[in-house]
């Protein structure tokens, strides 16, 4: 049985993957099969997502058991989880009280998230010379103060056009030069990746 | 035997280890001639009878040296009072050895049946004496032979003598008994024998029939005498030894240790083969003890200091595997100062122009920024009650920056009475989304419950969701958030794919999500000639830029940012920023000038300690 279940999940992930992919090229003939393995795979994420929802209060339970540190963030967390699933259950996912908990909480915490890391990062760029004096430390910095001055008009000062054509030849030549480079080698790993998922040389799912 | 002089208290000869006491050799208490033994009472130098001088000088001759040598040194020792057994027992013990059992033959057979004495009494022309003439010799007064400890026999009577005794000249039978005795042990050391066997010199007259005895057997001859008294005062001269055995000569300078063991307390072993000797293991079964073997303590014996040392080495070891608590780190640092100092120069500025509702800051134009003007012009193309899809994929916390533009679009649909579809790929997409319709139905006075729009909520498996939905998304959202068979009622019963739809709006602030719809519904959306319109976070603009100047474009429209927001925001009629763009302004101003300060602070900084170095 150890021998024959690798093999056999093996042997499901290469033929669905192949019908899927063949699916591609060949719609009339396998796109009723690709759209039914499609299906399939959407159910089985939708099921994963609940495992994972479940795993998380069980880690958080266990963790209140152990009475460590950190336990009062683990009971905050499962006393909200079960309150938006009974709200959400009973009110629906865009009911007003699952609203009112998604427009109370969820949107200022994030919110106020990504200030303080707009904050921590203005830190870190003051301190990064510093920390790491080095010519491209320097030439890094120099960059972004030209990208922020180019793409907000400056309080007192105005608009600065200079700073605003560089800054417009920054976004578009160098940053997309390697936005595509990069959009290139996600492609080409994406491509050698299902391959190797296709000729069964890669079996993520064998655990 | 070597006539070297020792004390008298030795046992043994210092120099040839030769027995002096209790070995049966009972020396006189003055040095003898050779060849006999003369009592103490007996002065030396008596002449023997010049009838037998010759005689005895040529036997003189006859005798080893080594013969002589053991009489000399015999006469020479003293000896003391012996303590010890009686004479009696010693002469038993004597009698007991030295006895053989003598055939009938052999009865009146040679007094001596010494191979070599016969040898020199055949070479002296002496017939061998008999026992009878050994005993008529005896009465005669001649040899007298006492043995140990027997009584003395009164003169003239002749004890009879038994065929089976052999009569020995003293000196013959004291070396056998002397060696017999000393291999037994049956004679204690430090107890001198009894001068049991006296010879009494008589006057040389010899009774008729009595055995002649030569002189030189039982008279020490004055040659004899004479050469002997010098040899005791002249130490005999060393030999010439070859190298070799000079070398294994032992040192004199050592003296004989004692014996390892006293064997004198030792039990005497009266059964078996070894009767008779001391200081054996006993073969009897009782003397071999099985006892128990005793059990040995695996207890160290540690002391006071090692075991304190101990226990100091197992704290250190434990305290190895103990977590040791962190210092803790003061609340009120030069860091955390600095960092409450940076906050509020980013914080203030955008609080003030918030509350002040400024607008100092002029807006950004849509021509300037690319994408803008054909996200515009797409949405204005659209016909009238139009199905429109939007996929909310953007996080809550990107509301500030992207609610502005999704909210302008929004607007301008609903100016189209257009049939808004939200889906979303994102778990916190759909509220978002049912969020935001709300907000702009309200800004554009259109009652909540509105059919202008259907939330169909959360599409489960990312990348395989959006080609589900690409290709049949009836199978993939059969229904609504409420419950209800859209696809079944106007305007979706007509959508059976997604190219039906009259255009796509994609919100999201990831290039990942972006590229994905890109990459599944695209080529579909292209085939059909429906447009893809993209609201982007600043963040994703350089990734997706690409597709939207690609030949042919992938992506028809594009509103990236606050800024893109703002600018989309004046094509459609301006809606008002509420010092949205001067709180912006005056954000990224305060930035870049904590960034520069920060930096100066760091190249000073760097030289000075640089400086320092230099002149240390």
């Amino acid at each position: 049985m150890k021998k024959i279940l690798p093999v056999a999940n093996a042997i499901v992930a290469v033929v669905s993957g192949l019908l899927v992919l063949l699916g591609y090229f060949f719609p009339g003939v396998f796109g009723g099969l690709q759209s039914m393995l499609i299906g399939w795979a959407i159910i089985l994420a939708a099921f994963a997502l609940l495992l994972g929802i479940f795993n998380l209060g069980m880690v958080h339970w266990k963790k209140i058991g152990k009475d460590g540190s950190g336990s009062i963030y683990s009971i905050v967390l499962l006393i909200s989880l079960a309150v938006t699933i009974v709200l959400a259950g009973l009110n629906g996912p865009t009911g007003t009280l699952s609203l009112w908990i998604f427009n109370t909480f969820q949107v200022p915490v994030e919110i106020s998230l990504l200030a303080i890391l707009a904050v921590v990062l203005v830190y870190a760029a003051a301190r990064l010379v510093l920390r790491r004096p080095s010519w491209y430390t320097i030439l890094f910095l120099v960059t972004v103060v030209v990208v922020l001055l180019g793409s907000v008009p400056l309080f007192f000062l105005g608009e600065v056009a200079v700073l605003t054509s560089v800054r417009g030849w920054l976004a578009q030549v160098p940053a997309v030069a390697g936005a595509r480079g990069l959009l290139l080698g996600v492609a080409l790993g994406t491509v050698a990746t299902g391959l190797r998922i296709l000729m069964g040389v890669d079996r993520a799912y064998d655990g | 035997m070597c006539r070297k002089p020792n004390t008298p208290v030795q046992e043994e000869c210092l120099y040839c280890q030769a027995p002096l006491k209790g070995a049966g050799f009972i020396a006189p208490a003055e040095p003898a001639a050779e060849g006999s033994q003369v009592p103490p009472s007996e002065e030396p130098g008596e002449e023997a009878p010049p009838a037998q001088s010759d005689l005895f000088s040529s036997l003189e001759d006859a005798v080893p040296d080594w013969l002589k040598e053991t009489e000399a040194s015999f006469l020479e020792s003293p000896a003391p009072e012996a303590e010890g057994p009686t004479s009696e027992q010693l002469s038993d013990q004597i009698d007991a050895l030295i006895n053989q059992p003598l055939t009938s033959s052999e009865g009146q057979g040679p007094a001596i049946d010494d191979d070599w004495l016969a040898s020199l009494l055949a070479e002296a022309g002496l017939n061998e004496p008999s026992i009878e003439d050994l005993g008529t010799a005896q009465d005669q007064g001649g040899i007298e032979l006492e043995p140990t400890g027997t009584s003395q026999d009164e003169p003239g009577e002749e004890p009879p003598i038994a065929p089976e005794q052999v009569q020995k000249p003293d000196w013959v039978s004291h070396l056998e008994a002397g060696s017999t005795i000393k291999l037994e042990g049956g004679m204690p050391p430090g107890e001198p024998p009894d001068r049991g066997l006296q010879v009494s010199e008589t006057t040389g007259q010899e009774g008729p029939g009595e055995v002649e005895i030569p002189d030189w057997v039982g008279k020490p001859g004055p040659e004899a005498d004479t050469p002997s008294a010098p040899e005791t005062e002249k130490p005999l001269a060393p030999a010439d030894l070859p190298g070799w055995l000079e070398a294994l000569k032992p040192s004199e300078d050592l003296s004989p240790s004692e014996p390892v063991e006293d064997l004198t307390t030792a039990e005497v072993v009266k059964a078996g083969p070894l009767m008779g000797l001391r200081g054996v293991l006993s073969a009897h079964p009782s003397a071999i003890r099985a006892r128990k073997p005793p059990t040995y303590s695996i207890k160290l014996r540690v002391t006071d200091e090692q075991h304190a040392r101990v226990e100091m080495m197992e704290e250190l070891l434990a305290n190895e595997q103990k977590p040791k608590p962190l210092p803790s780190k003061p609340i009120i640092s030069s860091r955390n100062i600095t960092r409450l100092v940076v906050a509020l120069v980013l914080i203030l500025p955008v609080i003030w122009a918030i509350f002040t509702g400024s607008q100092r800051v002029p807006l950004p134009q849509p021509n300037i920024i690319p994408g803008v003007v054909n996200c515009t012009q797409s949405v204005q193309r659209l016909p009238v009650g139009a199905s429109v899809l939007l996929a909310f994929d953007y996080e809550a916390g990107f509301s500030g920056e992207m609610n502005l533009a999704v909210s302008t679009a929004i607007s301008q649909l609903l100016m189209k009475n257009a049939f808004m579809t939200l889906v979303t790929t994102t778990s916190s997409g759909a509220a978002l989304a049912e969020s935001l319709m709300n907000a702009s139905l309200s800004t554009a006075g259109i009652p909540e419950g509105t059919s202008a729009y259907t939330n169909l909520g959360y599409i489960p498996g990312g990348t395989l969701g959006l080609l589900g939905l690409a290709t049949s998304p009836r199978a993939v959202l059969p229904y609504s958030l409420d419950g209800d068979n859209v696809w079944a009622a106007a305007p979706l019963n007509t959508i059976s794919g997604v190219a039906d739809f009259s255009a796509v709006l994609l919100i999201t602030h990831d290039p990942d999500i972006a590229r994905s719809w890109i990459e599944q519904v695209g080529p579909l959306l292209q085939e059909a000639g429906t447009p893809l319109l993209l609201i982007t976070s600043a963040q994703a603009e350089p990734l997706v830029r690409p597709y939207y100047e690609a030949v042919p474009a992938q992506v028809q429209g594009m509103v990236p940012g606050l800024a893109g927001g703002l600018a989309y925001g004046q094509t459609t009629g301006g809606s008002p920023q509420n010092g949205t763009w001067d709180a912006f302004s005056a954000g990224v101003t305060a930035s870049v000038l904590v960034i520069l300060a920060g930096a100066i602070t760091g190249v000073v900084v760097k030289m000075i300690k640089a400086k320092n170095k230099k002149e240390s």
